[in-house]
């Protein structure tokens, strides 16, 4: 931790404390699981920019589906390259005292793949196709049925896509997205 | 924006003149991106310049320059969905306005610049510009507070910094939280449930323990080391055997009912007399450590309970949790991923076949219909029978076990073979509790029941068996005692209890070291399909639940007759947390069902709320109406246990008497079971309007977004039209202009 602890002022601490919900502790854990990915670039510049296949080792980012997608989101340059801070971010979502309007946020625009703004059938394709895996497959006529059935469930404006309102909608009653939706760092 | 608008005020009229331009400026697209829209004329484009996704695109799409102005707008849109949402607090928006650098009247104190910068972290940006805002916030001029507001500022911060440390301490020293973590990556939030349950179960025995430590243990050794004059007893038999009996030396321990004295203790602290009415604390402590379980469980189920309701009318959205929240984020192992994803596979079908299944359901032939009902019943009459006979076996175990004891015993035999009698109804009730959930997961398949009722039924069952087998041991060991000369029966039932969590305890042991072991380890280092069948095991779920709550439906019923019954219980507790990880990580597989953790959560409760129902009713008949035993105990010349409560009752003074055997009569409990009528009914009738608005309401939802479609869709054709119109138009000023040069020329 010595180290760590080195590589941050004070002041940048306490920055990250009040800006993400970690204590100043959890902020150099994050640290030093960041830094766990690539040591040689961490250690010289704390902040360095890891390239995404470097973010994808990540463990719980390895096996995730939407690893690439979480990496592009929190991404501040939009390509998936993620320095620290970006990092820190996503911990401070995934966290477990992040509250479930934040995670909401951030959920849809993971699923969002096509940036529209909007859960359209496509991106529902998208998320099922990856949520089942590359091993399983769906017949073309239960995908649709599946993807019907979502729609019927979410779509409140039957505009046969999922706006930002409907999926906090879905989100505040289900209580399983708020265990889902998290990591421990 | 309106607020902004408001706030102001100079002139009613120029202020809203204000907002509204500032509405139009923000709201409608300007002329640039008018321009590049008209390229394309499409509802879908057209769509996503409505203000409801223009708010959303503000914060997501549009590149991020850090002028005013983009905060502006970003924060606007926080407050307008919010409004739309009704989630966030309404500070949120009072903090969003006051960040607009105009409104230099709404300057900031400290209070409300620390409020902002908690604010800042919820919002969906990177890490560097909100580092710009906070410095920001920070930059502004702001008043110091002052007086008593001041202090009461500074208080709440040092209150704050106390907390955010406590809690780190607190995560510091939080129980197994590795061990939480590591399950968690291998078999996701499901099972990880299961393990916290177990953890409350633990801290639940510790308080039990702790109450009867304080009340009754401590107490009665104090006394003990005053005057040590009974301790004559010491037998020297087989140690061991006794250790693992009950009897012997442990039977006049403190671990027993029968040890504990009836007398009221008095202790001389510095010359004043103190009594401490053993046996009404003795009671008073049963009632108590009953009363805490079960006011947490009732707390803990209502949780989950009202997770429940909000969740949904039952099923509405069981496609969208499913595929929103069906990943378990902090999975971080490969094979579990790959089992997690066959595990959504699964159940996304199994929740297709269910919708198919409806349909059969609805399509049954009538002869289909008769034969699967006939066949329910059967199945239903055969798990009866079996209840009935493990009932059966149960009885006559015990029943033999007595006989071949009292035999033994008359005839000198072997301690060893004493030793396997006594253990014969524990082994018989631990037998069965492991061999006829086989036989009942077997049947259930006949009965062509939906997957989720299966997992359902067969827990009931088994929690009915497991339950059934307790009642009859407790009932035919009070029908023991009453016909038999057994000094202090409560005693022996202590030690029936004891017997019985130590044989299950020994149990759990036996199957996850030494059968389920082995065969995990064959079934991964054997590569034969048959020997492997033989071997992989999954974690069944309903099954380890059972195991907690029996155990922990024994404690309850014991810790009356054998109060250290407690402390043994929170140290199986705690080492069956070892086991079953083990059993878990090393032993099993991932299941292939999905196990969701806010439904098991509430499964688990409703479980544990039957048993305890199950462990209440014998006991509560024992304390109102078995004569304890006359020649030990705490209660040993009174009728019953409960006697001592009403002879304590009568001492108190008069006033008080009167008022509770006022509460006790229909006057008073005739109205308040009317109120309380009327109380439900009016809130069953205020859901049901609310049930009934919020379908109004979706209907609506739902006509507003066909006008809306409509009007898009519209405005598209006129835009078009427009586009073509202003073609023509251009086409005949070219003609003309062409006409002119020519008429010139």
């Amino acid at each position: 931790m010595g180290q760590g602890k080195s590589q941050f002022s004070e002041e940048e601490l306490q920055d990250y404390q009040d800006l993400t919900y970690f204590t100043k502790k959890e902020v150099l854990y994050a640290h030093q699981k960041f830094k766990f990915l690539a040591p040689e670039k961490v250690g010289h510049n704390k902040n360095a920019k890891l390239p995404m296949s470097k973010m994808l080792n990540y463990p719980e980012l390895n096996v995730n589906p939407f690893g690439d997608r979480i990496c592009k989101v929190f991404s501040s340059s939009r390509d998936g390259d993620c320095t620290f801070e970006d990092f820190l971010d996503m911990m401070s979502v995934f966290s477990e005292n992040s509250p479930k309007s934040v995670k909401a946020e951030h959920a849809f625009r993971i699923f969002d793949f096509d940036g529209d703004d909007m859960l359209g059938m496509s991106d529902l394709k998208q998320v099922i196709e990856r949520l089942i895996g590359k091993d399983n497959h769906l017949s073309e006529q239960e995908m649709e049925h599946l993807i019907e059935n979502v729609l019927e469930e979410a779509d409140l404006d039957d505009d046969r896509a999922l706006s930002f309102a409907e999926f906090e909608h879905i989100i505040n009653r289900s209580s399983d997205f708020m265990n889902a939706f998290r990591m421990r760092l | 924006m309106s607020g902004g608008g408001n706030k102001k005020k100079p002139t009613k009229a120029q202020g809203w003149e204000e907002a509204g331009s500032e509405f139009y400026q923000e709201s409608y697209p300007t002329d640039g991106e008018f321009d590049a829209l008209q390229r394309d004329v499409n509802p879908k484009h057209l769509a996503t310049l409505l203000p409801s996704k223009q708010t959303r695109a503000a914060a997501t799409i549009r590149p991020r320059t850090n002028d005013n102005r983009t905060i502006r707008r970003q924060t606007s849109s926080r407050s307008r969905r919010d409004s739309t949402v009704h989630r966030r607090a309404s500070t949120a928006a009072d903090v969003q306005v006051s960040m607009l650098p105009d409104l230099s009247e709404n300057l900031s104190n400290e209070q409300t610049t620390w409020e902002e910068i908690m604010q800042i972290k919820a919002m969906p940006v990177p890490m560097s510009q909100k580092k710009e805002m906070k410095a920001k916030i920070l930059n502004e001029p702001n008043l110091r507070l002052q007086g008593y507001e001041q202090l009461n500022w500074k208080r709440r911060k040092i209150w704050r910094h106390f907390a955010s440390r406590l809690k780190e301490f607190n995560t510091k020293l939080e129980l197994w939280k590795n061990s939480l973590k590591r399950i968690e990556g291998h078999f996701g939030t499901g099972v990880v449930a299961y393990f916290i349950f177990l953890k409350y179960l633990l801290f639940l025995n510790l308080f039990i323990f702790l109450i009867i430590f304080l009340f009754i243990i401590l107490p009665t050794l104090l006394v003990n080391l005053n005057d040590d004059s009974e301790q004559n007893v010491t037998e020297t038999d087989n140690v061991v055997l006794d250790l693992i009996q009950g009897t012997g030396f442990m039977e006049r321990s403190i671990l027993f009912y029968g040890f504990y004295s009836n007398q009221t203790f008095n202790y001389t602290i510095n010359e004043t007399v103190m009594y401490y009415n053993f046996p009404l604390a003795y009671v008073c402590i049963a009632v108590l450590y009953f009363g805490v379980s079960l006011m947490s469980i009732v707390k803990s189920a209502a949780n989950g309970f009202k997770d429940r309701v909000i969740e949904g009318e039952g099923q509405f959205y069981q496609y969208c949790n499913l595929i929103f929240g069906g990943w378990d984020f902090c999975i971080h192992n490969e094979r579990s991923a790959g089992i997690k994803h066959k595990a959504i596979f699964n159940e996304i079908r199994a929740c297709l076949e269910i919708e198919r299944l409806v349909e059969m359901k609805q399509n049954r032939t009538k002869n289909e219909k008769t034969r699967l009902i006939i066949i329910r019943i059967i199945v239903n009459i055969i798990v009866l029978g079996t209840l009935a006979g493990c009932g059966c076996a149960i009885y006559y175990a015990l029943m033999f076990s007595k006989e071949k004891q009292k035999t033994a015993l008359e005839n000198n035999e072997a301690d060893f073979l004493l030793f396997i009698y006594g253990f014969i109804p524990s082994i018989t009730i631990v037998c069965s509790n492991v061999l006829v959930p086989f036989l009942l997961k077997y049947l259930v398949t006949f009965e062509k029941y939906n997957p989720t009722f299966v997992i359902r039924i067969t827990l009931m069952r088994t929690v009915l068996l497991r339950l059934a087998s307790i009642f009859t041991l407790y009932a035919s060991l009070v029908e023991i005692t009453e016909d038999d000369n057994i000094t202090c029966w409560e005693t022996f039932v202590g030690q029936q209890i004891y017997k019985l969590v130590l044989t299950d305890f020994a149990t759990h042991i036996l199957l996850t070291f030494f059968i389920n072991f082995p065969r995990a380890l064959v079934a991964r280092h054997v590569k034969n399909s048959f020997v492997r069948m033989v071997g992989e095991q999954s974690f069944d779920l309903p099954k380890h639940v059972l195991d907690v709550v029996y155990l922990q439906t024994l404690c309850w019923l014991g810790c009356f007759y054998a109060p250290l019954l407690s402390v043994m219980s929170f140290v199986i507790f705690f080492l069956l947390f070892y086991i079953k990880k083990f059993a878990c990580l090393v032993n099993s597989q991932p299941s292939s069902t999905i196990y969701r953790a806010s439904r098991s959560n509430s499964m688990f409760m409703i479980v544990l709320l039957i048993s305890f129902v199950a462990a209440v009713i014998p006991m509560a008949y024992s304390f109102s109406e078995v004569r304890p035993s006359p020649s030990c105990g705490p209660f040993r010349h009174l009728h019953s246990v409960w006697y001592e409560v009403e002879s304590t009752f009568y001492s108190t003074p008069n006033w008080v008497q009167d008022i509770i055997s006022f509460l006790t009569t229909a006057g008073f409990a005739v109205p308040v079971f009317l109120i309380l009528f009327l109380l439900l009914y009016y809130f069953k009738a205020v859901n049901s309007a609310n049930r009934q608005m919020v379908i109004v309401l979706k209907n609506q939802l739902v006509l507003e977004g066909h006008d809306k479609q409509f009007l898009l869709e519209r405005l598209s054709k006129f835009m078009k039209q427009q586009q073509e119109h202003q073609k023509r138009l251009r086409q005949i000023d070219v003609l003309q202009d062409g006409d002119t040069n020519i008429s010139s020329n």
